[in-house]
């Protein structure tokens, strides 16, 4: 992992003092143990800072929207599979365009869930955390213990298809096609069985915490719209309570806008304070539209976006 | 057209997460079709009322204040 | 069963003016008898038609929504 890092600093460095980007934006570690956090290089001395790890849980193309863009007119980005298939998407969508972005690709050793972590070690503090190959080595005041990374990535980077980038223009370190094993079709199989009644208990159970901080839609590369329809107040679609009703609005209506498009990066799900799994939504849609339209967001820079097209043969059954 | 494409996903998970499906209903039916109307307002309005009252997603003013 | 003979489900319809509103129309000139429980909201296509809507109906306590294209 410290040789990516090292191949991540010197790619910077060297964009930066050719002046072919403004900035690169990549990882610093964090002050807290595993929480490194986004970081801007606009100098090749600030690149020095950028790191890459297990813990770099932001989707960092959330920053190229609506940028202002420099000299260069360019900015470089460290992107793994999920960042780099949401740089696809925001091309298709006309937020930025190629020539905009030069993507320093890695490929993702799958990011690590801190609460996970921490769930490990109930009641103590964790005070470094460092990697050593395939095991983490969690240090506190009295205690020093190693744990598989295995056992504690985050939930999505289980069900991961696609952790090499899509598009590129520079790999730093091995392409890997190993994958965790995971099916994402089961993230969204345990409510299926369920009658409707149980549904909506488990869907109101799973959402009963939220505490309406919108964490996760600030965290998502997909919501850069200027007003969000739950800051729009005439007409108000979605009150500002914590009523049932409306975190279910919330909720419903930000997966539902994330159709066709979400990659399922889990930055929602790292952002959130109280730890809602909104990929219990999420990953339903993009089953459904994998099953009746065959598509796969951000895997392709030409293949229509599946709500902007239709065919005549598409399913209707529901229709009367 | 794009809208069935959108509502074959929105039906989909609002049935997921466990609105009746019998709640939420599409048609198409052209102008001239003033019969298919009126047996589509009776289907759904017996398909709903069979249901009861709406239990889920409604907001309580009482409850929030 | 009494309950459900007495309840009357309020049903917010989404009509198409170029469809299913003329539908209505013609329902309406025909003479046709159908249930009083629909409240008719003519939309200016289908493809107005938002998620936002439904969820605001049933937010708002309606018992079943009807889109109609």
């Amino acid at each position: 992992m410290e040789a990516i890092a090292q191949g991540i600093r010197e790619a910077a460095k060297k964009l930066l003092s050719q002046g072919a980007v403004d900035c690169v934006i990549g990882f610093a570690q964090g002050t807290v143990p595993m929480r490194d956090y986004p970081y801007f290089a606009y100098t090749p001395e600030e690149a020095d800072n950028l790191t890459w790890s297990r813990f770099c849980c932001n989707n960092l193309s959330n920053f190229l929207v609506r940028r202002e863009m420099g000299e260069a007119g360019k900015v470089a980005i460290v992107a793994q599979g999920c960042v780099s298939r949401n740089i696809v998407g925001l091309i298709k969508e006309n937020q930025i365009t190629r020539e905009q972005v030069h993507i320093i690709g890695v490929a993702s050793p799958g990011m690590v869930d801190r609460g996970k972590v921490q769930a490990l070690f109930p009641l103590k503090t964790i005070t470094e955390v460092t990697e050593d190959g395939e095991d983490l080595v969690v240090k506190g005041k009295d205690f020093e213990e190693r744990v598989p990374t295995k056992k504690v990535l985050r939930q999505n980077c289980y069900t991961c298809v696609q952790r090499n980038p899509v598009i590129v223009d520079e790999m730093i370190g091995e392409e890997s096609e190993a994958t965790h094993g995971g099916n994402i079709d089961k993230v969204a199989a345990p409510w299926e069985k369920l009658m409707p009644e149980e549904r909506w208990e488990a869907f109101s159970e799973s959402i009963k915490d939220c505490i309406r901080c919108y964490a996760c839609r600030d965290a998502c590369p997909l919501c850069y719209c200027h007003v969000c329809f739950v800051d729009e107040a005439r007409p108000q679609w979605c009150g500002k309570t914590q009523d049932e009703a409306d975190v279910a609005t919330f909720h419903i209506l930000r997966a539902f806008h994330c159709a066709g498009r979400c990659t399922d990066c889990g930055a929602c799900e790292s952002a959130c304070p109280v730890g809602i799994k909104m990929r219990g939504f999420t990953s339903k849609i993009e089953k459904d539209i994998r099953e009746l339209y065959g598509y796969a967001p951000g895997m392709d820079l030409e293949e229509e976006p599946p709500l902007s097209v239709y065919k005549p043969n598409d399913p209707q059954e529901f229709i009367k | 057209m794009y809208a069935r494409r959108r509502f074959a996903v929105l039906k989909n998970l609002l049935e997921y997460v466990g609105i009746e499906p019998g709640r939420l209903h599409f048609s198409w039916i052209s102008s001239a079709e003033a019969t298919k109307f009126q047996e589509t307002v009776i289907e759904v309005t017996d398909a709903v009322k069979a249901l009861g009252p709406a239990k889920h997603m409604i907001k309580d003013i009482r409850k929030v204040a | 069963m009494s309950e459900n003979t007495q309840f009357t489900p309020r049903i917010a319809a989404f009509l198409c003016n170029w469809c299913s509103y003329g539908a209505a129309d013609l329902a309406g000139v025909s003479r046709l008898q159908y249930p009083p429980n629909i409240h008719v909201i003519r939309i200016p296509c289908t493809g107005r038609m938002s998620p936002k809507f439904i969820l605001q109906a049933f937010r708002q306590g309606v018992d079943g929504v009807w889109v109609s294209g």
